[in-house]
């Protein structure tokens, strides 16, 4: 089946805009910084400047004695992490609050701190062994080439464009609350507890959310302190972070180190062999939660092809550095930078071409299909061999791929109908910026055959219906078949009201198709079919997916890359990507392909840009602004082909948030080392690296 | 941000008598200002007052004068970049002025506010680092993360001067117009409007207290020039190199931007290009002159590279030769 066949590609014929777009570029939108209630207080984290600090002096007296301040306080005296909190303020002011943080005149001590993987871990010789490490090192014995390499990936902070924000009014028996989540129920929860209130007494609002990215989830260090002082002052509060907050301690994509002693037979296939990886996690160690983060350091190497007999071992090490929090795909990217150049490494050991290789090695048959589309897409033809591509600026071809296991989530949806004929479709979930408000209309007006402009679709408020937290790309995998099934059972709803004026005993009599009600030579449109409601509206609210259940596909993911590479300076530009995109049922062409955009651009961003920096010396972060932690812009982004791959009439809503971004790094990564014909094996793959790789072929020779 | 009293200045006079270093900080575009005042950078600490001048028509606009060029300080470099006279005859300008940050930075940032900028090396910008510039002990990208600091001129403080437009008004042999209530108005050439750290450790160039930069003057035209930048990303990040050359009657200027703690004027490579033809073979010397005096430190070799061809591209681009793109 060809991906570009447009029957394939837009299944439901979306390609309208997304629903907000009018609000969010106006700025009627409201987020939650844009709530400033009256009488409200302002309070923030006092932190630890240094990766091991220690608090020996402080102006508590005259922080106190600031004007408008009402509290300030102290809870622990030692830090272990460059944002690390060890007290608060609270005031009635954000100019009130700057003052005391000043007056407050912390002194500290610091220790040497632990800021780097490759000096913190554990030697691999040192490492209990994997139990068949016999068995891999047979692997590599009976192998005709062996490929060894260790490969280095940075820790990527969350750097959403809307700070983690909550707004918390307690009212004593009740408290309304605002918040930028990915998981509405979760946030209102964590406040219930807080504030010792049953759940259905908070109402908690996040109808617009500047992105999530995994690194928003529960009330979070902010919704803590929000609650508490809002409690204890029976006022609202407002906690925010700062960008320089926002960089150092609501979690990150943990950095790695990925040994890869790998053997391949001349034929192309590969043994086994060894895998060892480090993930850095925060000063406490991995894996446990926090409300600043939690999160380990996990790494998916090997995967996604057929790699024989492999003996894993992997360490979580501690450094004093932010905690790890979820982040789009959690241990994937880093993980595929490491499988696909170790993939070419290996292809170039037995004389492959790099799509062959794969081709040959590939667990997935879905995917095979999309790797030759792809080569043809790309022009994989024109590639040259490693770094002959004549002249300065050399062009590189680079392949990556990706997948995801589809979950599912909690969720009610509600559809009401009204005699004016508006039809209203809600949820409590909220729209990360996704386009989950659009997936919600699109269902309902296609589903109903009316126009979209009918549909209002209300999400990211508590007292909507429950719908799942943004996580693991479950959201419109979960919410589309209740979606379906709440519409549909609108439609039988109105076609009895439709029935019944008709004075039809057996409502089956009635049709309903294109937004026209029919039976015999009887026909009504659909506004005028709501106007024969006795009462003012109909609520339908679906919990089960009905027949509407499609099992999904496995959200396979194929990228390819074309970059240019100034040999002389190291300047890398990567001037098109092709990302093929298994998405089962596509919704809305329009946020789909959004989707996938924004995946590669993250990806991109990933692979050559952003780095938590930290000093040696302090273990502070020496780039906690959106100045220096690089983030790609316009003119980094290149052409962008997305190509929405359906593989069968009958799969569901897939996963798509978290697949795309997979195999962006480890495609592009090896479009580089194509360009240039070596091996940049650590990321971010900067002009320094590049050089220094050239350079150290250029020796070899 | 602390709270701050706001002044707006409708005359120059008016913003000369106002500014008074003690509680005054000047605001033009406010792109380096508010980031300092953010971060409790701008001394003392924060100020207690902002005098805006970027309201003062009289300091903005570009005019042919003495068959040169002036171009006031609050210009913006949207409309540097948008003057076809700087286009057709200061090419080396205009090239690191059209590409500067972003479009919008650009429609904000000035002229003045370009050179009068404080450094953005980490650990100035960052209230963490105690470092020299802000009265500290030491400079932390000696034991630290030096991969964005200076590989020539540097210490005891190793920053880069972060102006774009520094580089290439040394290469045009500009001058900067100055002027001050007390003192009236003085011009320096733009080579002598920056301070190493070792002459002067807290401000990086050499206004005296009070004083305003209200302008820079091109001279004559040069018969050739052009510049060059390299960033690691293409939309809105600082340089890590920049070469400007020009050529005048008596000969080349090459200047280095991103690399030094002041724009540096490489007198090896002006000095071996004399005022020859540019040949491939000859841009390329220049280039390996103009690296021969870097002392690069533990992170930043790579730019000793990058100096080199910035040099060699930029003379084959204002040469109209062929160049890498």
């Amino acid at each position: 089946m060809m991906p570009t066949d447009p029957q394939n590609r837009v299944a439901l014929e979306n390609d309208g805009v997304r629903l907000d777009i009018v609000e969010k570029v106006t700025g009627r939108a409201k987020y939650t910084t844009d709530h400033y209630l009256p009488r409200m207080l302002h309070a923030a984290y006092i932190r630890s400047p240094f990766g091991r600090s220690k608090l020996v002096a402080e102006k508590l007296d005259a922080a106190r004695a600031v004007k408008g301040v009402l509290e300030v306080e102290i809870t622990k005296r030692e830090g272990r992490y460059h944002g690390d909190r060890l007290g608060h303020v609270c005031a009635e002011s954000p100019a009130a609050l700057f003052e005391a943080m000043t007056a407050l005149a912390c002194e500290f001590e610091h220790d040497r701190p632990r800021t780097r993987l490759g000096v913190e871990r554990t030697p691999r010789a040192d490492l209990k062994p994997a139990d068949n490490a016999a068995q891999a090192d047979e692997a590599l014995a009976r192998s005709d080439a062996v490929v060894e390499v260790e490969y280095e990936t940075q820790v990527q902070t969350h750097c959403c464009l809307e700070p983690h924000i909550v707004v918390v009014d307690f009212r004593g028996d009740s408290a309304i609350a605002y918040g930028s989540t990915q998981g509405t129920f979760s946030v209102r929860d964590d406040l219930a507890r807080a504030l010792q209130l049953p759940p259905d007494r908070v109402e908690f609002h996040c109808e617009y959310v500047g992105g999530g990215f995994g690194g928003k989830f529960g009330m979070g260090a902010e919704g803590e302190l929000a609650a508490r002082m809002s409690k204890k002052y029976a006022r609202p509060c407002r906690v925010g972070c700062d960008r320089k907050e926002e960089q150092l301690d609501t979690g990150n994509r943990p950095g790695s180190l990925q040994y890869m002693k790998i053997g391949v037979a001349r034929d192309g296939t590969i043994q086994g062999g060894h895998v060892a990886t480090w993930g850095s996690v925060g000063p406490t160690g991995g894996g446990q939660a926090s409300a600043g983060g939690g999160g380990g350091g996990g790494v998916r190497n090997p995967s996604r092809y057929k790699f024989g007999t492999i003996a894993k071992i992997h360490e979580d090490v501690s450094l004093n550095g932010g905690f790890p929090r979820a982040m789009r795909a959690p241990g994937h990217p880093q993980a595929m930078f490491a499988v696909e150049l170790c993939m070419d490494a290996l292809a170039a050991k037995v004389a492959m071409d790099p799509v062959e290789f794969r081709l040959h090695n590939e667990i997935n048959e879905l995917r095979k299909r999309m790797l030759r589309e792809g080569a043809a897409m790309i022009g994989w033809s024109d590639r040259k061999p490693d770094g002959a591509w004549p002249g300065v600026i050399k062009r590189g071809y680079g392949v990556g791929v990706g997948d995801w296991g589809n979950g599912r989530g909690r969720a009610t949806i509600t559809v009401n109908l009204y005699r004016n004929g508006t039809v209203e479709v809600l949820s409590g979930a909220q729209d990360i910026g996704t386009g989950y408000r659009t997936l919600l209309a699109d269902i309902v007006h296609t589903h109903l055959g009316i126009e979209r402009e009918r549909v209002v679709a209300k999400v990211g408020n508590s007292r909507y219906p429950v719908g799942p937290a943004s996580g693991g790309s479950v959201t419109s995998r979960t919410v589309a078949p209740r979606a379906f099934n709440a519409a549909e059972m609108a439609r039988q709803g109105l076609i009895k009201v439709v029935a019944k004026e008709w004075e039809l005993p057996d409502a089956s009599a009635v049709s309903f198709a294109d937004g026209t009600f029919r039976a015999g030579d009887r026909s009504i449109d659909f506004a005028r079919a709501c106007r024969l409601m006795t009462e003012e509206m109909m609520t339908f609210t679906a919990s089960e997916e009905g027949e509407f259940w499609k099992n999904p596909t496995g959200s396979e993911a194929v990228q390819f890359a074309l970059v240019e590479v100034d040999t002389e300076t190291g300047i890398i530009r990567v001037k098109k990507m092709i990302a093929i995109q298994e998405v089962g049922l596509p919704v809305n062409r329009n946020t789909v392909e959004n989707q996938i955009t924004g995946a590669v651009i993250q990806g991109l961003s990933f692979c050559l840009f952003e780095d938590r920096i930290l000093n040696r010396q302090t273990g502070a972060m020496v780039n906690a602004n959106m100045d220096q932690y690089k983030i790609a812009g316009p003119m980094d982004v290149p052409e962008i082909v997305p190509v929405i791959w359906r593989s069968r009439e009958d799969a569901g809503v897939n996963s798509l948030g978290e697949p795309p971004i997979v195999p962006t790094a480890g495609a592009i990564g090896c479009a580089i080392a194509n360009a240039i014909g070596a091996q940049v094996t650590s990321m971010p793959i900067t002009p320094d690296k590049v050089l220094a790789a050239i350079a150290a072929k250029e020796r070899a020779r | 941000m602390k709270a701050f009293d706001y002044l707006v200045a409708h005359s120059l006079d008016a913003a000369l008598a106002a500014n008074d270093p003690a509680k005054v900080r000047l605001k033009a575009g406010g792109i380096d200002l508010i980031d300092l005042m953010k971060e409790r950078l701008a001394p003392p600490g924060a100020p207690d007052v902002v005098l805006t001048i970027d309201r003062l028509d009289d300091l903005r606009g570009i005019r042919e004068s003495d068959g040169g060029l002036l171009i006031g300080a609050t210009t913006t470099l949207a409309d540097v970049a948008r003057s076809d006279l700087v286009k057709a005859k200061y090419r080396a300008l205009w090239d690191v002025t059209a590409h500067a940050a972003t479009p919008q930075v650009r429609e904000r940032a000035t002229v003045g506010g370009n050179l009068c900028q404080r450094p953005r090396c980490w650990y100035f910008r960052n209230a963490e680092f105690d470092c020299l510039k802000k009265g500290g002990p030491t400079c932390f990208a000696v034991e630290g993360e030096s991969r964005y600091h200076a590989i020539l001129g540097g210490g005891p403080c190793h920053i880069v001067h972060p102006s774009n437009l520094a580089p290439a008004l040394v290469a045009l042999d500009a001058q900067v117009l100055i002027r001050s209530a007390r003192a009236g108005e003085r011009r320096v050439a733009a080579r002598d409007f920056f301070a190493l750290p070792r002459d002067s450790m807290f401000r990086e160039h050499t206004l005296d207290d009070g004083e305003i930069v209200t302008g820079v003057l091109l001279p004559t035209p040069p018969t050739q020039s052009a510049a060059i930048e390299f960033r690691e990303k293409q939309s809105f990040d600082w340089p890590i190199a920049i070469a400007a050359v020009a050529r005048h009657a008596d000969g080349w200027r090459v200047a280095l931007g991103a690399v030094a703690p002041v724009p540096w004027f490489s007198k090896p490579a002006s000095d071996l290009l004399g005022n020859a033809d540019v040949t491939l073979d000859l841009a390329t010397r220049a280039g390996d002159a103009a690296a021969s005096e870097a002392r690069p430190m533990r992170d930043n070799a790579y730019k000793v590279q990058l100096v080199k061809v910035a040099v060699k591209r930029s003379l084959l681009a204002a040469a109209g030769l062929e160049v890498p793109k």
